[in-house]
């Protein structure tokens, strides 16, 4: 009886505690694409470019902001078609550096390299992966991207949700 | 495992710790009565432990407060029943306390040796009390803000002071974030932390002394374990039993509308505090803020010396009862004044109101970073309540109220504008004896106008039965979005009247058909029309000459086209309470 006493406080505050991981939030909305810069913007010879994506709307717990920085990515333009990474690290999510002398993509943090198609590019790289590629579409001369994040570390690129 | 348990004993000694803690001695045996110190040692621990998990959704600044509260209470799972337990328990507490008060008191425990402990017990009632007084304002509701700062005002009263402590409190002059900071480090940092170390003094010193008996004792001595505890614990599952039992049935704590400095909520303290509200209106606030407390606590704190005689022991009970009848009996009149209160009813009502119509928002659009007031604050349901409360109840009502639900005080001198131009409203205002009733046009010159006395007072009984198709052909005009239009035939039987059998063309223009000399119908009812008649009654096409005291909102720059628009959408969005809808 005096075990039950003990437990109840906390049993009071088993869901609440458990809601991260509970699946309350709902299904996860769809991946809205991101207006990120015009077509012109981006060389031509395929030099990576770094711009940051602004999500419209955003939903933080109990505030909607609005305009809101969730990341960054690097385009390259290749022909008509554009390519996108994520900026973070697949290994730890640090972020990726372009080299523009060596022409490929180097992290700081634990010394991955990868090349400008975005595949590991060093054998004693830590990464289990190549950068994270994100879908893209031009739409009336500019580049939009669908921004997400991914599971660090595993060699299988699986969305955050 | 024995190794390891002796092990583990060699290094701590835990052994001799727990046998000291159990086989504590109970002179005469386990009893009931001895049961409120561990009931109120258990709820501050769930206090502590339900705070903790609290405190891991809560965001101290003056626009997430509210916000994260809202947050856990209607979209983290069980966040409403974590919040519940934390509040009910804490009025569990103020009861035990009272309870443990009095037991301490009347079976003399607090006598020699025991004063140092008396008075250990009389702080910690302090902290507690203080716990309650900051966790009150912690939401950030209308309810809290506006009742704790009463109590940071009456801070002020502090002989030479005063005013400097009601600033450190308040972390400056106004409410505002350092408010809500400092409430937070109160409560969850400075108030438990010394209740802790009180609670640690008081237990070391009644383990000193050991448990009073009150004589006579029923049986033999016995220890703590096990009997006192099982009579502990069960009653330690009593009381958590009834905080759940009270959190399931209100379905956790309440959660006023967020807290507006701009808009007035009636300031209510925690039922347990209402005694010293109450106190407040009949003697000034130095008074009962400051000398009565400080009168009754000194008092306490002679106790143990007064009741060194047979008759101070005595003296000391009837203290204490007198005490707690008196705040039962202040408490009593507070709850009955309210009750007898129509505009505090009104005033509650509508922060229920603000409370569900806030959380329907910011469920459906979010909460934008200036916080929830603002959503409250741009709402033009609410908007037009206040707007028609402020602008048009000084002679119209709405539904019998102010628009907003207040009563109104002065008599009623213009039409009740519930269910504007719907088929009920219009039925009855062609109604000779409801035309000239308070409702209706009763206050106005236009009881004795025209059409009260040459027209609807001269409709025989054939005229009569034919006002409900002019009134519905009216409404169909005005196009309200809660009514059906009309069928095609039904409209022109309507006009049929109109113009021929009731000969309403002689006076009032309808369709742009002729010239007259009442008002206009030319879409009557229509967001364009009550605009116009809002915006200038005595303009040409409404009342002109003959318009009585209606002033003109939108000529005169009185609202602007935005607040007229808000108002006349709002009258045209809902029927009136008090008829039906066909």
């Amino acid at each position: 009886m005096s075990a039950a006493c003990s437990v109840f406080p906390f049993a009071a505050g088993v869901p609440a505690f458990l809601d991260p991981v509970s699946g309350n939030g709902g299904e996860a909305d769809e991946i809205p694409w991101s207006k990120v810069a015009s077509l012109s913007a981006l060389p031509e010879d395929g030099t990576p470019t770094r711009f940051g994506i602004v999500r419209e709307r955003v939903t933080d717990a109990w505030t909607t902001l609005t305009n809101v920085p969730v990341g960054a990515v690097y385009l390259i333009k290749q022909g008509e078609q554009v390519k996108a990474f994520n900026l973070k690290c697949p290994h730890l999510g640090c972020a990726i550096d372009h080299r523009s002398d060596r022409r490929d993509f180097f992290c700081p943090c634990h010394n991955s390299s990868f090349a400008l198609d975005g595949l590991v590019s060093d054998d004693t790289s830590p990464s289990p992966r190549g950068m994270d590629g994100l879908e893209t579409k031009i739409e009336d001369g500019f580049v939009y991207v669908r921004f997400q994040q991914f599971r660090p570390n595993l060699a299988e690129q699986i969305p955050l949700t | 495992m024995k190794a390891v348990i002796d092990w583990l004993d060699d290094r701590s000694g835990f052994r001799a710790l727990i046998k000291e803690a159990l086989y504590e001695k109970v002179p005469g045996g386990a009893r009931w009565r001895y049961v409120w110190g561990s009931c109120l040692t258990f709820a501050f621990f769930a206090q502590v432990v339900t705070g903790t998990l609290l405190w891991m959704f809560y965001s101290p600044s003056v626009q997430t407060a509210w916000e994260s509260v809202y947050f856990l209470q209607y979209h983290v799972w069980g966040g409403w029943f974590l919040r519940g337990i934390h509040h009910y328990m804490a009025q569990a507490m103020v009861v035990l306390l009272v309870l443990h008060l009095m037991q301490v008191v009347i079976d003399g425990a607090y006598k020699a040796p025991r004063e140092l402990n008396f008075w250990f017990g009389i702080a910690l009632m302090g902290v507690t009390l203080g716990l309650s007084l900051t966790g009150y304002l912690l939401p950030w509701d209308q309810k809290g803000y506006w009742a704790t700062a009463v109590a940071t005002n009456l801070i002020a009263e502090v002989p030479l002071v005063g005013v400097y402590l009601q600033k450190l409190v308040i972390g400056g002059t106004e409410y505002g974030h350092h408010t809500v900071t400092r409430f937070f480090a109160l409560h969850a940092g400075v108030l438990p932390g010394a209740l802790i170390a009180l609670v640690v003094g008081h237990i070391y010193l009644f383990r000193r002394h050991g448990i009073h008996a009150k004589e006579p004792r029923p049986k033999r001595d016995s220890y703590f374990w096990p009997d006192q505890v099982l009579k502990d614990a069960v009653a330690c599952l009593a009381v958590a039993l009834a905080v759940i039992v009270l959190t399931i049935y209100f379905h956790g704590a309440p959660l006023g509308p967020p807290a507006d400095p701009a808009n007035e909520f009636p300031a209510r303290p925690e039922w347990y505090f209402l005694f010293l509200f109450q106190l407040l209106k009949y003697v000034p606030a130095f008074w009962g803020a400051i000398i009565i407390p400080a009168f009754v606590v000194l008092l306490m704190v002679a106790q143990p010396f007064i009741g060194k005689s047979e008759k101070g022991h005595r003296f000391n009970i009837g203290f204490l009862w007198c005490l707690l009848i008196g705040a039962g009996a202040l408490t009593f009149l507070a709850f009955s004044e309210d009750r007898a209160n129509k505009k505090h009813f009104a005033a509650v009502e509508e922060a229920d109101w603000l409370a569900k119509r806030v959380v329907e928002i910011a469920d459906k659009q979010g909460i934008p970073p200036s916080g929830a007031v603002t959503l409250l604050r741009e709402d033009h349901e609410n908007r037009a309540r206040r707007l028609f409360s402020s602008n048009c109840a000084s002679c119209h009502l709405y539904n019998g109220h102010d628009g907003r639900g207040f009563p109104v005080d002065s008599n009623q001198s213009a039409p009740d504008l519930a269910g504007v131009a719907s088929r009920e409203w219009l039925e009855e205002l062609l109604d000779y004896d409801h035309y000239v009733s308070a409702k209706y046009f009763g206050g106005t010159a236009f009881k004795d106008g025209k059409m009260a006395t040459k027209v609807l007072k001269k409709f025989d009984e054939k005229e009569k039965a034919l006002v409900p198709k002019v009134a519905a052909l009216l409404s169909d005009i005005a196009g309200l979005p809660y009514q059906k239009p009309l069928s095609e035939k039904d409209r022109e039987e309507g006009f049929d009247v109109f113009f021929d059998e009731l000969g309403c063309i002689d006076c009032h223009d309808i369709e742009d058909e002729d010239e007259g000399s009442a008002p206009d119908l030319t879409g009557y009812g229509s967001r364009d029309w009550l605009t116009a008649v809002v915006g200038d009654p005595s303009h040409e096409r409404f009342y002109g000459k003959d318009n009585d005291r209606m002033p003109s909102f939108a000529r005169d720059e009185k609202l602007t086209e935005e607040e007229i628009g808000i108002l006349v959408d709002w009258l045209r969005s809902k029927p009136s309470t008090n008829s039906e809808v066909r």
